[in-house]
């Protein structure tokens, strides 16, 4: 009876803080989270009650393996609507087993269309080989994501077959699957265990895709109890051996609300491959416009 | 057709006009976007007191979301510069904002003035929340807390580039040419590519000259203009003025569509490369699809191999001697109109062209005992053309279609596509793109300006997903009434970051090869189209360095 009482409390102040806990979550825009540092932190709208430590709460509450899971789950997605749109630079790494690297830079503008799947141009820098070529992708919540490809040689904006999920992402180490938006209920959980990571402590959160094009038979997520960041992932190929570790590092908060891992790192044990994601200059609503930057004439008029 | 053209023209130009004005508008710098108008108005507040600039907070609303803007007043261009510099010498990341209606449309903003600093109290409530989880996710992180843009922001704004690529090709035929042609071919090309742009790409000046120096053919050294243009951008429009390149179409094999640019062939047989054609688009982007409205002015006449050159007519064709249907001859203003959408996912365009002929007919003409040439002749053509495409799953499927009149009697012509992606093929990392075409023109055997008339062509692409970018491409085209086939294979790797090595080999057979005699007999056999390329299979390597 008391455990019961606990849980209703624990329920009820979630219920009352949930919109505080929200508000509290978003400091101050990147800027300010160096002032910050130096500064001190702002007490007028800290939470009562951290996210991490709020989710402890619940995880008392929750039966089934499986509920803890979806719980930690749910949890970490908060970080992640509401960013309006942004503009990323992006360098990529390939590395062989033998050694050999390539190096990419693309651009990439975003914008968050809440109605509907997230619109996503992706220009690309270097090598120069290549450079000027673009892809538009409007991801769609139902049916299949329309892809447009443009290649400046012949300006041509070419549509394309939307790329399997599990195939290569630019012949990197990432798949299609490890990039694109990681929606709460495409996935079945299950919380394994409580284990020290390099972020301190971290929930091992067994997640199993529900889509049957996946690559993976399973996916082991590594989040600090803290902030409920992802620190780690290993995946494990269909034969259920594992296949590639991402180590995810360099957390940044931006305008308030956006964690954003400036590096990541996916490291392939079968093939002795790796890619590395550097993450530069991150803008948040910057004022992208569906029609003008995101258009098949913004596709044609990309340098 | 002329008053659409006077009507058009001076829309234009009030567009122009228009956004000439548009572009001396005062700009605002923005500092940061925030959630809460709290936090906004602090960073406002620190802004103006360390930058010395008065500071807004701008609410917005962008896809039903609310934010808060912490931008300058409005400020001339150099005075925003001026503030961007300064904001970085503090590592804040900046950008320009122009006013625009919805900022416009909000309610009052709020204003701060530059000499409201941060007072004592606030510093001290600052410092007081050591609990925050903020600060705690802060303090665990080993790297600076703050990202470091690797680029300079301000160089966003006003933006300038510089590229230049250098190829070295080389061509051997399996066989001398119809007339000796020698069996190598050597030829070196230069493309530059500059833009400026202004105002975060709302402005730019793009320019692309192109040079090819060939060893064995002086018509196919020669330059060209591919690009020399200045645009305008605005949200829902966009206005370019000069010489630019236009593809439209769908299908791998034949651009049938493709109508805009005149084809610079002296460059290679498969009609990809174009010339720069002079013209004003003005491009609209509505909900129910984009609008193009073109005004093409100057014609470009198509290039031709020289007599010493491969991969040309049975006979010399002299294009000093052209000409056309049209009063005006080369200097005739056409005029385009495309709407293209996407409506239940299927792509689609459709437009019409009034205007010179890109295809031009080659005339025989005797130029005493058994000496002849062959000159272009422009028509005036009204051509509507249709493209699209649909695509479902990994299956796509193509359609380009036109209906043209002028250019003899009415005809149509046809290509269906049908396109489908194998990914992870072979049980690898690559991909294999399948295609299936069938090329159809409704005048059948009297189908002079294309080989393709009643083809069908498979090709495959595949592409391996490595390091340097490999892929390759085989054609097949096959004429189902001639029997006449084109084999193409394409292949490129890049080699390391600034080198490209490009493999291509064409091979023709089923028609007859010419000999002096049989020329004029051949040159109007519907079955022999490719006769005068039977003895031109080539392969050629192509090395590119990218600067």
């Amino acid at each position: 009876m008391p455990d019961l009482l606990r849980g209703s409390f624990v329920i009820l102040s979630f219920l009352t803080f949930s919109h505080r806990l929200a508000a509290g979550f978003r400091p101050l825009g990147f800027a300010v989270t160096a002032w910050l540092a130096t500064q001190g932190a702002i007490a007028e709208t800290q939470p009562a009650v951290s996210l991490g430590e709020k989710l402890e709460a619940e995880l008392v509450a929750a039966a089934t393996p499986s509920e803890r899971g979806r719980l930690v789950a749910l949890a970490a997605d908060t970080h992640d609507s509401g960013y309006i749109d942004l503009q990323v630079d992006l360098e990529m790494v390939l590395r062989t087993a033998g050694g050999r690297s390539t190096q990419r830079e693309l651009s990439i503008k975003q914008l968050e269309v809440p109605s509907d799947g997230d619109k996503l141009l992706v220009v690309f820098s270097t090598p120069k080989s290549v450079k000027g070529t673009a892809l538009l992708s409007y991801a769609h919540k139902q049916g299949q994501d329309d892809q447009w490809l443009y290649l400046p040689a012949i300006k041509r904006v070419k549509k394309i077959t939307s790329k399997n999920r599990s195939g290569p992402f630019l012949s990197s180490e990432f798949a299609f699957e490890d990039l694109t938006p990681q929606e709460v209920d495409k996935y079945s959980y299950e919380l394994l265990r409580t284990a020290p990571c390099k972020a301190g402590d971290c929930y091992v959160l067994q997640r199993i895709a529900k889509d049957e094009h996946t690559g993976y038979a399973k996916q082991e997520q590594w989040l600090d109890t803290k902030a409920l960041l992802t620190q780690k992932i290993d995946y494990f190929d269909r034969r259920g051996e594992l296949l590639k570790t991402l180590d995810v590092a360099n957390y940044q908060l931006f305008d308030e609300q956006h964690w954003r891992a400036l590096n990541l790192v996916m490291n392939n044990h079968q093939s002795g491959k790796s890619t590395e994601l550097r993450w530069h200059n991150y803008r948040f609503a910057t004022g992208l416009d569906a029609d003008r930057d995101f258009s098949a004439n913004s596709l044609r008029r990309v340098r | 057709m002329r008053r659409w053209l006077v009507v058009l023209l001076s829309a234009t130009l009030l567009l122009m006009v228009a956004s000439a004005l548009r572009a001396n508008e005062y700009q605002r710098v923005v500092f940061g976007s925030f959630s809460t108008s709290s936090a906004a108005q602090r960073w406002a507040a620190k802004v103006a007191g360390t930058l010395e600039v008065a500071t807004q907070v701008l609410p917005f609303t962008s896809n039903a979301s609310q934010g808060f803007r912490v931008a300058s007043q409005p400020l001339t261009p150099s005075r925003c510069l001026d503030v961007q510099r300064l904001a970085q010498a503090h590592s804040w990341p900046t950008w320009q904002y122009a006013e625009s209606h919805q900022v416009r449309a909000q309610k009052q903003p709020v204003a701060i003035s530059s000499a409201q600093s941060q007072s004592p109290k606030a510093v001290l409530a600052l410092s007081a929340g050591k609990a925050d989880p903020v600060a705690n996710a802060l303090s665990k992180q080993p790297s600076s807390p703050v990202s470091k843009p690797p680029g300079n922001p301000i160089a966003r704004q006003v933006e300038q580039e510089f590229d230049l690529d250098l190829g070295m090709q080389s061509r051997s035929y399996l066989d001398s040419g119809n007339v000796g042609q020698d069996r190598w071919q050597a030829s070196t090309s230069l493309t530059l590519q500059w833009q400026r742009s202004w105002q975060d790409g709302r402005r730019s000046l793009t320019a692309t000259p192109f040079l090819r120096i060939d060893s064995q053919d002086s018509e196919r050294t020669h330059f060209d203009m591919r690009e020399l243009f200045a645009s305008a951008v605005g949200n829902d429009w966009e206005l370019h003025l000069g010489a630019r390149r236009v593809f439209w179409g769908v299908t791998e094999f034949h651009h049938l569509v493709d109508v805009i640019n005149q084809t610079d062939l002296v460059e290679n047989i498969d009609m990809e490369d174009k010339l720069g054609q002079p013209m004003v688009q003005l491009s609209l982007v509505r909900d129910w699809g984009i609008v193009d409205l073109m005004l093409l002015t100057g014609f470009r006449e198509r290039t031709f191999p020289g007599d010493e050159g491969r991969l040309r007519a049975l006979l010399p064709i002299n294009t000093d001697r052209a000409t056309y249907a049209s009063a005006a001859q080369e200097h005739r203003v056409d005029g385009a109109m495309r709407w293209s959408h996407t409506l239940a996912g299927v792509d689609f365009g459709v437009y019409h062209f009034s205007g010179t002929n890109r295809d031009p007919q080659l005339r025989l003409v005797s130029l005493g005992a058994n000496e002849f040439e062959l000159r272009p002749h422009y028509t005036t053509i009204d051509q509507t053309g249709l493209d699209a495409q649909a695509n479902l799953g990994d299956w796509a499927f193509k359609l380009e279609a036109i209906s043209r009149s002028g250019d003899g009697e009415r005809y149509a012509a046809a290509n269906l596509g049908l396109e489908r992606t194998l990914v992870g093929a072979f049980g690898s990392r690559s991909d294999l793109g399948l295609v299936l075409e069938y090329m159809f023109d409704e005048r059948g055997d009297e189908t002079t300006n294309s080989f393709f008339e009643r083809d069908l062509a498979v090709g495959a692409r595949w592409q391996l997903n490595d390091l340097y970018d490999s892929q390759a491409l085989l054609g097949v085209i096959w004429d189902t009434h001639s029997d006449e086939v084109i084999v193409s294979i394409e292949a490129n790797r890049r080699l390391g970051q600034h080198w490209q090595l490009a493999l291509e080999a064409r091979l023709f057979a089923g028609a007859e090869r010419p000999e002096q005699h049989s020329l004029l007999a051949l040159l109007v056999d519907p079955k022999q189209k490719t006769a005068a390329l039977q003895r031109d299979d080539f392969l050629q390597l192509e090395f590119t360095r990218f600067f």
